[in-house]
């Protein structure tokens, strides 16, 4: 190790970096990313614009009505339409949900027959289909449960009586946050480092590596330093974040949050160098990056779905990507709190250490010292 | 316009030439739609359900034959709380149904019966799915014992299965088609800054007006065969895509917008100096509209604030268009708004990029 080259190749970086303002940008897009999508991200469906057609206007359906505008899950107008055009309302994206209440709705009801309530609901985004499906049911069954001839029935209705572990308002930011830093430390270093070698071969300064007596290990080191320097300091900004502006918990040992993300960084700058020596224009790199970074990032963390319900292909490449183990050490630290102490725990970081170096060292075999 | 084609035909010719990103490209337009339509749903499927049974068990087993395939795995049962509570702390289990040991005489008695749940929250859309799922089913074993008088009769329009592979597959194709033309228009110029050949395109004896919108035509091209190829061979192809509208308004829709993307990455091409603040300044800039066009949380959840500044994401109006005309079957006069979105942000977008970028000629 010839550390004088290395700290003259570090400064080199690192005043490139700076002249080129890209400086700027290493503190401003995590920090933009995790206050947009933290602030915005709503699992929830609230304010679902519901019609409903009112068409037996009895003491009953308007008890049904007000259940429904007094939720905050539905954004309730009552109109006068036919059907046909109710539905081109929802054709039109203008509602998402109809609900048509049958003529002698109450006269029925309470002489013990069976009626049908129509509901439509707009299905073109999936899961929020089926929260408000789940919803609807849920308020018209206990509105009609509460009328007078069915109290009794009431009494015989088992309750699910939900305790959500960890979270215990369900709150939506203490659930997205942890994810969002696993996103962002995972997308933030690769789009900077990978050009950092790319570029030297398209201006041609690659010559200078080739002609220099500093070896290939040395040439990876001074390049992932100082985007691990830069990136280190966002461990604490993130963190800062999420737990004094959005009040996530944190139950866990800080040590240990810092000491996987720093290694996590590492992954990220790695796989964003490997990109770089692989390639051979910057923007190529910067397509690339992007889409194997941004899109697995999301899907893959298992913040959108869990990883024990993935089956197939997709359980196995979310095997494959790191950012599994470190969301999972990251939900832990913030909301459970085991620590090390966990198993589980202790093999996640392992793996994202073993990763780090894998990445490092395929780096360095494809990185070659003279023209092909 | 002879000018006009020879400057097009340059920059195609450009793009065909350097292999890697014609591979980048193609690949982001067929199988990365393919894994993301195919690998994720959003759905809870698969869930792992543990159960602790303190009570006689008759009617508990009952409750549980009616979690099964695809949504749950095969109850695990555990023998107390703690149990139950470990396996949850280590993500074995996800959703863990406690009986209490009066449950079955309080169901008998009609005296309030209760199950606890407990949810590992930490994934976020499959808790809130799983309590959904399971007061569903509830609430459907409670109608088998003809307590509910109303029939609910629910239709699901467009997408009667809620299958995720259609609006996974569509979503990605929107992002990549914003990504890539934004990233590529504003790359053509910005290349050119750093190979030094922006001189040579000075003293050439052509309008500016037209280098500049011959280049980012080329691009538009290019971000329309890219969108043909993914909705041939992937979307219909392979995923079966149901086409409720017409594929010539898409196509339309998706020319215009890609014009209103050039517009944004010609912006960035003006500000930026090398390709690595392009990269930076992309996402910098991407990151907000497409946060605001609603593709996560639905515009009218929004905060107010934020619902007035989506009016100006392009994107906005791009989404929306795109699943009225791919599932909603939107009839083409009701489609007027998205395309004056799109038209209106873009020549404007598109205007001041031109402008922008112009003063360096």
């Amino acid at each position: 190790m010839k550390t004088g080259i290395i700290k003259a190749y570090i400064k080199k970086e690192l005043l490139d970096l700076y002249r080129s303002k890209m400086i700027f940008m290493v503190y401003i897009m995590p920090t933009m990313i995790l206050l947009l999508f933290g602030y915005g991200i709503k699992i929830d469906v609230t304010d679902t614009r519901t019609l409903i057609i009112d068409n037996d206007r009895s003491k009953l359906s308007y008890d049904l009505i007000s259940e429904f505008e007094h939720s905050r899950y539905f954004n309730t107008r009552v109109e006068r339409l036919t059907e046909a055009k109710a539905l081109d309302l929802i054709k039109q994206n203008r509602k998402d949900l109809i609900i048509i209440i049958p003529e002698a709705f109450e006269r029925e009801l309470t002489k013990g027959l069976q009626v049908a309530v129509g509901v439509y609901i707009d299905g073109s985004f999936p899961s929020r289909a089926k929260t408000i499906e789940n919803y609807t049911t849920g308020v018209i069954f206990n509105a009609v449960m509460k009328q007078p001839g069915f109290q009794n029935r009431n009494q015989e209705l088992i309750r699910i009586n939900s305790r959500s572990l960890f979270n215990q308002a369900m709150s939506d930011k203490n659930m997205i946050l942890p994810g969002l830093i696993g996103l962002v430390l995972f997308v933030a270093p690769a789009i900077l480092s990978a050009l950092l070698i790319v570029k030297e071969k398209e201006k041609g300064t690659i010559f200078n590596f080739y002609a220099s007596p500093v070896k290939k290990n040395e040439f990876i080191l001074a390049k992932l330093l100082p985007v691990l320097i830069l990136h280190s300091t966002n461990i604490i900004i993130l963190f800062l974040w999420a737990v004094y502006l959005f009040k996530v918990p944190f139950r866990g040992s800080f040590m240990f949050y810092a000491g996987a993300s720093f290694i996590y960084i590492i992954i990220s700058i790695s796989i964003g160098l490997l990109v770089s020596i692989i390639t051979s224009t910057q923007i190529v790199a910067v397509i690339l990056t992007l889409i194997i970074t941004i899109i697995p990032g999301f899907l893959y963390s298992g913040m959108l779905m869990p990883i024990s319900s993935m089956e197939g292909e997709s359980a196995i490449v979310a095997h494959i990507y790191p950012v599994m183990y470190y969301t999972h050490i990251l939900y832990d630290v913030f909301l459970v709190g085991d620590g090390l102490s966990a198993g589980k725990n202790q093999l996640y970081f392992g793996i994202l250490t073993g990763y780090a170096f894998l990445l490092l060292g395929a780096g360095s075999f494809f990185l070659k010292k003279r023209i092909k | 316009m002879r000018s006009f084609l020879t400057v097009t035909g340059k920059e195609l010719l450009e793009f065909l030439r350097s292999y890697g990103l014609l591979f980048v490209v193609i690949y982001s337009f067929t199988l990365d739609i393919y894994i993301a339509g195919k690998g994720i749903t959003l759905d809870a499927k698969n869930i792992s359900i543990g159960v602790v049974d303190y009570s006689p068990g008759v009617i508990s087993n009952k409750i549980l034959l009616h979690l099964h395939q695809p949504q749950f795995q095969k109850p695990v049962f555990f023998h107390s709380q703690e149990e139950l509570m470990e396996s949850i702390r280590n993500r074995k289990i996800m959703a863990g149904i406690l009986f209490e040991s009066d449950f079955e005489k309080r169901f008998l008695t009609k005296n309030n019966p209760e199950i606890n749940l407990l949810l590992d929250s930490t994934a976020a859309t499959q808790s809130f799915l799983t309590l959904n799922y399971l007061e569903h089913i509830i609430f459907k074993f409670q109608k088998t014992l003809s307590l509910s008088p109303v029939r609910i009769e629910i239709h699901k329009l467009f997408n009667p299965n809620t299958s995720y592979v259609f609006f996974m597959a569509l979503s990605e194709l929107l992002s990549i088609i914003t990504l890539l033309s934004v990233v590529l228009t504003a790359a053509v110029f910005v290349n050119e800054k750093e190979n030094g050949t922006w001189d040579i395109m000075l003293l050439m004896p052509v309008n500016p007006k037209i280098v500049i919108l011959a280049k980012s035509f080329s691009q538009v091209i290019i971000i329309m065969a890219g969108v043909i190829i993914s909705v041939g061979i992937v979307l219909f192809g392979i995923f079966d895509l149901p086409m409720n509208g017409s594929l010539s308004v898409f196509m339309l829709l998706t020319f215009f917008y890609a014009f209103t993307s050039a517009g944004i990455g010609l912006f960035i091409a003006s500000i930026t100096h090398n390709i690595m603040q392009v990269a930076q300044v992309s996402v910098l800039i991407m990151m907000p509209i497409i946060f605001l066009s609603g593709a996560w949380t639905p515009v009218y959840a929004m905060h107010p604030v934020l619902q007035f500044l989506s009016i100006f994401s392009p994107l906005r109006y791009y989404i929306q268009g795109s699943e009225s005309i791919f599932f909603r079957g939107t009839d083409l006069i009701d489609l007027w708004k998205y395309f004056a979105g799109v038209i209106f942000l873009g020549s404007i977008l598109f205007w001041i990029g031109a402008r922008k970028i112009g003063k360096l000629f």
